[in-house]
């Protein structure tokens, strides 16, 4: 069993997260199913696409209690990245209106234009721990620093207590959140270069 | 708050990277993982890499030398070139693309663009545009696979039709421009800039550290390099370098 499991659901960037992760010095595997998360030591949930069809790949893999199991009973630590992150929340708003795991109170929404303000959100911005929000895990965003970000929705309605990253691109924007054994990015550290390579280290190496 | 982008251009031709002039001329340009590595090294902030024969020769794109490229890419990687259908355009996702640019082909088959969003997020798809100057001096669609104008679209109405379909981003090429080192076409970016909402990479005719302040300076997001990058002393890191000297908002 490797160090890693990443959640091989149809729905994620598996080949950049895999070699992200080798690259920062560890072993992953992508699950076989969903049994293969209950023996897990940590488990990645990456996403590309619409948060919706995304949840439904997950669900109709038979992952969703097997998420359940192994992070919310067991306490296995989880990262999630982009569209895995946006599933933790209650609604997700993209063609429709659809369900996500509702492990964090908030919707998943389309980022508003304004001047300034392309949407997506594309590129390297720099983000920061807000005050008053969640503790990342150890090492992580003890300075600010630039990750890449592509997405044209985003977090909304999360309670401040969750959020572990912020960035600004005209208005603030949740950039990481954290909540029990789970911490979740909007951005993309597998391709983030050396930034995003110490990030899963710091993950790596989180005990809980 | 988002930094401006300096987007390395690698032209595919037969396992080696080349470059030329207004889509022509090619001259030997590396080999594309070895520079794909030296960009990486001097934190480029991502890399674009066109196949630029598949689509004319009516083939797949080169899957080998896009695998070598994704495995030295630790920033984004956009791939591009002969993505005619949606399995060719998954096939490049499974190679380790972040983005696809769907270039001269989607004028053909639109709809690919709504496919390719749905599937993969608007986040993903870039529509490759390339715009030239007529004999009025008026834009007009390039069709590199004829060499020719497209006479039933303006860059506007399409490019307008694509970001209703889903594209998420343009590589708006000044085609004749394109290796000419005789500055960006600024009037272009913004007649493109007005028209979407969607970031922009402007690309052709950068040739000075001047031309990419002054590109910055109106306000243009992303900047494609070729010719500078390839046929010149300069990289990345002395790019980089000045602009923030300049006053720009780039990573560091």
């Amino acid at each position: 069993m490797s160090d890693l499991i990443i959640v091989d659901y149809g729905a994620g960037n598996i080949a950049s997260v895999k070699q992200a992760v080798w690259r920062a010095g560890w072993d992953a595997d992508l699950s076989r199913g969903p049994e293969d998360l209950l023996q897990a030591d940590r488990i990645l949930l990456p996403g590309v696409g619409a948060a919706g069809t995304a949840m439904d790949r997950l669900r109709a893999g038979g992952y969703v209690e097997a998420l359940n199991e192994a992070v919310r009973k067991r306490g296995a630590p989880m990262l999630c990245i982009c569209v895995g992150m946006q599933l933790l929340a209650e609604e997700l708003h993209e063609y429709g209106v659809h369900q996500g795991l509702g492990w964090v109170a908030g919707k998943v929404t389309r980022l508003e234009e304004k001047p300034g303000r392309r949407v997506p959100h594309m590129g390297w911005n720099k983000v920061h721990k807000p005050a008053g929000g969640a503790a990342p895990p150890p090492g992580i965003l003890d300075r600010d620093t630039f990750y890449y970000f592509a997405h044209s929705y985003e977090m909304s309605g999360l309670d401040p207590a969750v959020i572990a990253g912020e960035a600004e691109y005209e208005g603030l924007v949740p950039a990481a959140i954290r909540t029990e054994t789970v911490f979740a990015t909007q951005f993309h550290p597998e391709k983030s270069q050396v930034e995003g390579e110490k990030l899963i280290a710091h993950f790596m190496r989180w005990k809980v | 708050m988002l930094t401006r982008r300096l987007i390395p251009t690698l032209l595919l031709r037969q396992g080696r990277l080349v470059k030329g002039v207004r889509y022509g001329e090619h001259r030997d340009a590396g080999n594309p993982p070895s520079i794909t590595r030296a960009h990486a090294a001097q934190d480029a902030d991502e890399v674009l890499l066109v196949d630029i024969d598949a689509s004319r020769e009516g083939r797949a794109p080169d899957f080998i030398a896009f695998a070598k490229v994704a495995e030295e890419c630790t920033m984004p990687l956009t791939l591009g070139g002969g993505l005619t259908s949606f399995d060719i355009a998954q096939k490049a996702m499974h190679t380790g693309a972040d983005k696809l640019a769907f270039c001269a082909p989607a004028l053909d088959t639109p709809a690919l663009l709504d496919t390719v969003a749905r599937r993969f997020g608007a986040q993903a798809v870039v529509l490759g545009l390339d715009v030239t100057q007529d004999e009025s001096g008026t834009y007009a669609l390039y069709d590199y696979r004829t060499g020719g104008i497209v006479a039933d679209r303006t860059p506007v109405a399409w490019v307008k039709e694509a970001v209703d379909r889903g594209a998420g981003e343009i590589r708006l090429m000044a085609v004749h421009r394109e290796g000419t080192r005789a500055g960006f076409d600024l009037e272009l970016y913004r007649t493109i800039a007005d028209a979407v909402s969607v970031p922009i990479i402007l690309e052709g005719g950068a040739g000075t550290l001047d031309h990419l302040d002054a590109a910055m300076a109106a306000g243009v997001e992303a900047l494609g390099l070729g010719t500078m990058l390839v046929f010149s002393d300069n990289n990345i890191v002395k790019l980089r370098q000045y602009l923030l000297g300049c006053g720009h908002v780039l990573r560091r």
